[in-house]
């Protein structure tokens, strides 16, 4: 009995112990520690751990920024938190920047972070945006949209309607468009990965073709197994093996008896292979795949303050 | 071949090699601090830009906190003054001596300095404080400081790997021949070049 009890003790203990880190203080996020939604989903790019914003506005601050990167190229990261660890966002967007290589490769990379229980909101461009957002533009956005919301606690709204802005002025920069070339050299990546896929598949038809038996009869290769028997074992793994053929264009017949080896499936390898590409490109299926920042740098360029 | 080689050829083959093996390795490390020189040099020019937009924001600046605070003279002829001394301190990389360097980081910290007291400037003045231009103008000055501090960064840093590079074995002995020297990294001393210290 008392082991009984001591069991449910324990179990509970588990449970509880398994929500706690749920009820504990809000986490001082490290560049390190944020997760980066855009690695698992290229359709996201709100960065929102401690549910600072809602769902819907996640949503909406999402479609925004996915529109924004597909038609510019722009890759935008924002961090919508409750503390930073230094409490320090402008150092705190920089490393992520160095961490990721946030942006493409004329680095048009963006950056918004919140920190609600700091108090503190930083905008950062990267190089190649310094041109189209320059820190003035970023600061009269802060100014005008984001801060007054910000003041009035208005999380989401400041958040949407910030992104929707910076993406209306860098809509109207028609200089920065979004990388037509990786698509190409995406197009010919593909191209080659399929050529060498048909390839394999040829090749693999043709040792098939090879490996079938020649009729002596009447020199076609249409020779098919119709029965096979063991004799007996020659070693652990090897059986002789007798074999009545018949080929299927004159119908000639013939025995023969060679060794074989003692698969688990009785046949060769082939199938086996076939089997595991199956898995591959079903794992793809159905879910949004992740995305991959372009190695594009910052230079210290945006704004940022508290409210 | 069925002949065998003699042993004065053989000699010259294996000479012949070696010398083939040292030009190589000579070029390509050669080569290497040649490009790792550049990028220091450029991410200097780089900083040099930097410096040279946040002086270009002065007028403006100075302009604006005039139209606001007519008596506050003596801190627009210090960040003038501040700045004409900052813009006149210029040196390519290659002849950025350790006390050269402190030279320009002490007027870039004294610029910073003035520029510091101008911006608390408006502490004084709601009607310029609540300026939207002025709002920006003080963004591009912080943004440009952060410019500076990163562009700062990449040269100490694009300094380090080639004076790595200069030191390690063999490619001093490279370095050596072709007089390549290390560089002086841009460091902040003491009390050169802080952050604009704000007074109330």
């Amino acid at each position: 009995m008392i082991k009984k009890h001591a069991l449910i003790v324990l179990s509970l203990l588990f449970i509880v112990a398994a929500f706690l880190p749920l009820n504990s203080v809000a986490e001082k996020w490290k560049p390190e520690t944020l997760p980066m939604v855009f690695l698992q989903n290229d359709h996201r790019f709100v960065c929102n751990p401690d549910g600072v914003l809602s769902d819907s506005a996640v949503a909406r601050a999402d479609s925004i920024l996915y529109t924004l990167y597909k038609q510019q190229g722009v890759q935008t990261v924002v961090a919508a938190v409750k503390q930073l660890d230094g409490d320090d966002p402008y150092e705190f967007g920089m490393a992520l920047a160095r961490k990721y290589g946030i942006g493409n490769k004329q680095s048009t990379g963006l950056i918004v972070i919140l920190a609600t229980e700091d108090r503190s909101y930083q905008i950062l461009t990267g190089r190649g945006l310094e041109g189209t957002l320059p820190d003035a533009m970023v600061r009269r956005v802060e100014n005008r949209i984001m801060v007054p919301l910000l003041k009035n606690k208005d999380w989401d709204a400041a958040i949407v309607q910030t992104v929707d802005a910076l993406a209306k002025v860098i809509a109207g920069d028609t200089s920065i468009a979004s990388d037509d070339e990786e698509d190409e050299d995406f197009g010919v990546v593909m191209g080659l990965l399929a050529a060498v896929f048909v390839g394999i598949i040829l090749l693999m038809m043709l040792i098939g073709y090879a490996s079938i038996k020649k009729c002596p009869k009447c020199g076609k290769r249409a020779m098919q197994t119709v029965s096979k028997k063991r004799l007996n074992r020659i070693n652990s793994s090897t059986w002789l093996v007798s074999k009545t053929w018949k080929c299927s264009k004159c119908g000639h017949t013939m025995q023969t008896t060679e060794k074989e080896n003692d698969n688990i499936n009785g046949y060769s390898g082939g199938p086996v292979i076939f089997g595991g590409g199956g898995r591959g490109f079903g794992g793809g299926g159905g879910g949004f795949h992740g995305g991959s920042f372009g190695g594009g740098s910052f230079g210290g360029g945006g704004s940022g303050g508290r409210f | 071949m069925s002949k065998t080689l003699s042993k004065g050829s053989i000699t010259l083959i294996a000479i012949g090699v070696v010398i083939l093996i040292l030009i190589g390795g000579t070029l390509t490390t050669y080569n290497g601090l040649v490009s790792k020189d550049e990028a220091a040099s450029t991410a200097w020019s780089n900083l040099q830009a930097q410096y040279q937009r946040r002086a270009d924001l002065v007028p403006n600046l100075v302009n604006t906190v005039k139209g606001y605070a007519k008596h506050e003279s003596e801190t627009f002829e210090n960040v003038v003054a501040a700045r004409a001394k900052a813009t006149q301190l210029s040196v390519d990389a290659d002849n950025l001596t350790p006390e050269r360097a402190r030279q320009i980081l002490q007027a870039q910290g004294d610029l910073s300095t003035a520029l510091g007291k101008l911006i608390a400037i408006s502490e004084s003045y709601p009607e310029l404080k609540a300026s939207e231009n002025f709002s920006e103008l003080q963004a591009q000055l912080e943004g440009t400081e952060n410019r500076i501090a990163e562009s700062r960064r990449l040269y100490n840093e694009s300094v380090q790997t080639f004076n790595t590079a200069v030191r390690r074995f063999p490619a001093n002995i490279v370095a050596g021949i072709f007089g390549f020297e290390k560089k002086s990294k841009f460091e902040a001393q003491e009390s050169a070049a802080n952050a604009p210290a704000v007074e109330f």
